[in-house]
């Protein structure tokens, strides 16, 4: 009952542990939809079965429909916990018929994790690592971060994808989960404006974008000064962000960052008293990225940080959503950022 | 302080968490509901501090009891001929609410009139028992649910998906005009001090005015809750898509280390008790007047003439108001419910000071 089963046993449904959206090929329909089925087996032997069946239809109710007829048990999407995006889906316009399916069906989970699929999302689905034990397992524990945790994921569930679709001043943004031969590799992110994927970060500046959006303070930084490189691991970032609309001056907007960390790596010796030198270099090769980060998200038009949403929600005034949208392009980035490395680690 | 009161006060408060409530305030966001709130407070709060403690005045004894033997025969008329009806389809729109919730999210295949039944069950077991025995079991369904819905309001509190900035955009609405749509349902979650009608007769001892500086505070926390934490899930301008907001609300939490990661279903469980023991409060007010109405001692089978009435209304309007009728039909009744609750103490209070003057 807990899980609202009504009256049908569990050895006749069929668990859909994800969903993958493709654009179908060599065809009149709009999507190749694919399921994967977890196939409960009665041995321990290779308990990670699973079947994938896939549909090509213009809607996803039409596909999940067909897929019904091909298979011989009722199909429960209870545990469906993620969904993913074919590469080429978000690249195209008009997607809203099935963004917004996930969350019209009571069924489906509003935190299944939600993602894009490279080179599509049915070879996504089909990648079946070896350290997995339930099929889809591994996605559930990469983008849950109850596995391994990384600054380079931005996971994202469905309900806060739909509230990126509606919300004036915040824009999307989707983890890339690239298929390798026995591998998930989930370390970029896509950025999307409210029809379309708009932008790609690379790995480093995705970890800038989880520092900007305080959700993840474990990372690796590298900085080099005078022939030394060390790289920082660090255990407490912090920002935050002011909007600055002077009266008869450009706008700005204000970025403080505070990083805290030790030294895991030098290639030479570091003294105790060299670590401000240190320091003040990680902090000039902080502002200039993080600032190329944002002017880079800034000229491809989007927010996914919710710049817009922090203008309105600190202006009184109606008309405040228009008026952000003339100053966003032009808005000057500031970016203050303070390093504090504590030791060296247990070497000098 | 007095905690019967108190708990016939946050009854009203918890159970419009989920239903109606946050849908008609999230509805009116941009339109004034901000300052409608606003202005709710106070009114709630100060119906409820002057209907309490008039009422205070004839100690352990419901209406019925206190009119008994008053010449006012108009007075007696309005008291109980027509309020019963306010209390039982407050009772029924929150039932028939509910049975909605239950069939479509946790047994969509069982027919809504299989669900009505049980409940219905459950709830004439209840409302018909002794007033005190009504207050004991609704202690107990609080006692064992209160720390279980604070864990889970807690956990949407500190939840990091939660934009605080979505939820302050719509507070910069705050100076629009209030609409009377969203002070009238702002003002429900304090209107359970009525209940006081009958369950008076379980009040010993005056109260104390730190009763209704809890009820204030209480009230702010609980209507701040039940307006802008779904509008800092799902976006100030995503959250009135919603049908059910803070359903929604509660299936985007994942409590990771729970037995069950999905929050909305221990939600909903939890809410299963306190929408019975709302029900049957409700109902068990409404009975008790049409008793007090008739001059002798109820028989059985007149009795047996309100329930059956009781269970083919109910059964009707689950069969004919489907939710968005039944959300509109709310609306209407609220600001009707509002009109006649001013209404009701205040003729109650200048009732009872010519009395006891």
């Amino acid at each position: 009952m807990l899980s609202g089963c009504g009256f049908k046993d569990i050895d006749k449904r069929f668990f859909v542990m994800s969903i993958g959206v493709d654009v179908a090929k060599n065809s009149p329909k709009k999507y190749l939809v694919s399921l994967k089925f977890a196939v409960p087996s009665s041995s321990k032997d290779n308990p990670t079965e699973f079947m994938i069946v896939s549909e090509k239809a213009d809607s996803m109710a039409e596909a999940v429909r067909i897929i019904k007829t091909k298979v011989d048990k009722e199909i429960d999407f209870s545990h469906a916990k993620v969904i993913v995006y074919g590469d080429e889906v978000v690249r195209q316009k008009e997607n809203e018929g099935i963004n917004y399916w996930f969350n019209r069906r009571r069924d489906i989970q509003s935190i299944a994790w939600i993602a894009i699929g490279k080179p599509s999302a049915l070879d996504v689905l089909k990648v079946q690592p070896k350290s997995e034990y339930i099929p889809s397992n591994a996605l559930f524990l990469t983008l849950g971060r109850d596995g391994s945790e990384t600054p380079y994921v931005i996971s994202e569930y469905i309900f806060d994808y739909k509230f990126r679709l509606i919300e004036r001043g915040i824009d999307p943004l989707l983890p890339i989960i690239e298929a390798k031969k026995d591998i998930l590799e989930v370390n970029t992110v896509g950025l999307l404006n409210k029809k379309q994927l708009k932008l790609i970060l690379e790995p480093e500046e995705t970890k800038l974008l989880n520092f900007l959006r305080n959700r993840e303070e474990k990372s690796a930084n590298k900085v080099s000064k005078g022939g030394t490189t060390i790289v920082i691991d660090t255990h407490k970032v912090k920002t935050k962000y002011k909007i600055h609309t002077p009266k008869g001056k450009a706008p700005y907007l204000m970025v403080k960052v505070s990083l805290e960390g030790i030294v895991e790596e030098a290639t030479r010796t570091v003294p105790y008293e060299k670590l401000s030198y240190f320091e003040k270099a990680a902090e000039k090769k902080l502002n200039k990225d993080i600032e190329n980060v944002l002017m880079k998200i800034q000229k491809a038009n989007i927010d996914p940080i919710g710049f817009g949403l922090r203008y309105r929600s600190r202006h009184f005034n109606n008309d405040d959503w228009e008026e952000w949208k003339r100053i966003y392009p032009k808005i000057k980035f500031k970016v203050q950022s303070k390093v504090q490395i504590e030791d060296t680690g247990l070497i000098e | 302080m007095n905690r019967y009161l108190f708990y016939i006060v946050l009854l009203n408060m918890i159970v419009n968490v989920i239903i109606f409530v946050p849908k008609i305030l999230i509805q009116y966001r941009y339109e004034g509901a901000v300052m409608g709130v606003i202005i709710a407070i106070p009114i709630g709060v100060a119906l409820n501090y002057v209907y309490s403690t008039t009422i205070n005045k004839f100690p352990e004894q419901g209406i019925p009891e206190i009119i008994a033997n008053s010449t006012h025969r108009w007075l007696k008329i309005i008291h109980l001929c027509s309020i019963q009806l306010i209390w039982f389809t407050a009772g029924l729109i929150t039932l028939v609410g509910f049975i909605d919730v239950l069939a479509r999210f946790i047994n969509p295949e069982m027919p809504k009139l299989a669900l009505l039944v049980i409940y219905l069950a459950a709830i004439f077991l209840i409302i018909q028992l002794p007033t005190q025995r009504v207050m004991y079991f609704l202690e107990i369904v609080l006692f064992i649910n209160i720390p279980l819905i604070g864990f889970i309001i807690l956990s949407a509190f500190t939840n990091e998906y939660l934009s605080w900035d979505s939820m302050l955009e719509v507070g910069t609405h705050i100076f629009e005009r209030p609409s009377l749509k969203s002070i009238a349902a702002a003002t429900y979650c304090f209107s359970s001090y009525s209940n006081l009608i009958i369950f008076n007769r379980v009040i010993k001892g005056k109260l104390k005015i730190w009763n209704f500086i809890a009820i204030f505070f209480l009230g702010i926390f609980n209507l701040f809750t039940a307006f802008f934490i779904p509008i800092g899930f799902h976006g100030s301008d995503g959250a009135q898509q919603y049908l059910y907001p803070w359903i929604s609300t509660a299936d985007s939490l994942r409590l990771v280390y729970s037995p069950i990661e999905r929050a909305i279903f221990l939600f909903l469980m939890f809410y299963m008790s306190i929408t019975l023991i709302s029900i049957s409060v409700n109902w068990h007010v409404s009975l008790e007047l049409i008793k007090g109405t008739f001059k002798d001692k109820v028989s059985k089978k007149k009795n047996w003439l309100v329930l059956i009435f009781y269970a083919s209304c109910s059964a009707a309007a689950v069969i004919y108001l489907n939710t968005v009728l039944l959300n509109k039909i709310t609306i209407y009744w609220m600001i009707c419910r509002f009109g006649f609750e001013i209404f009701l103490v205040v003729l109650f209070f200048l009732w009872a000071r010519r009395r006891t003057a």
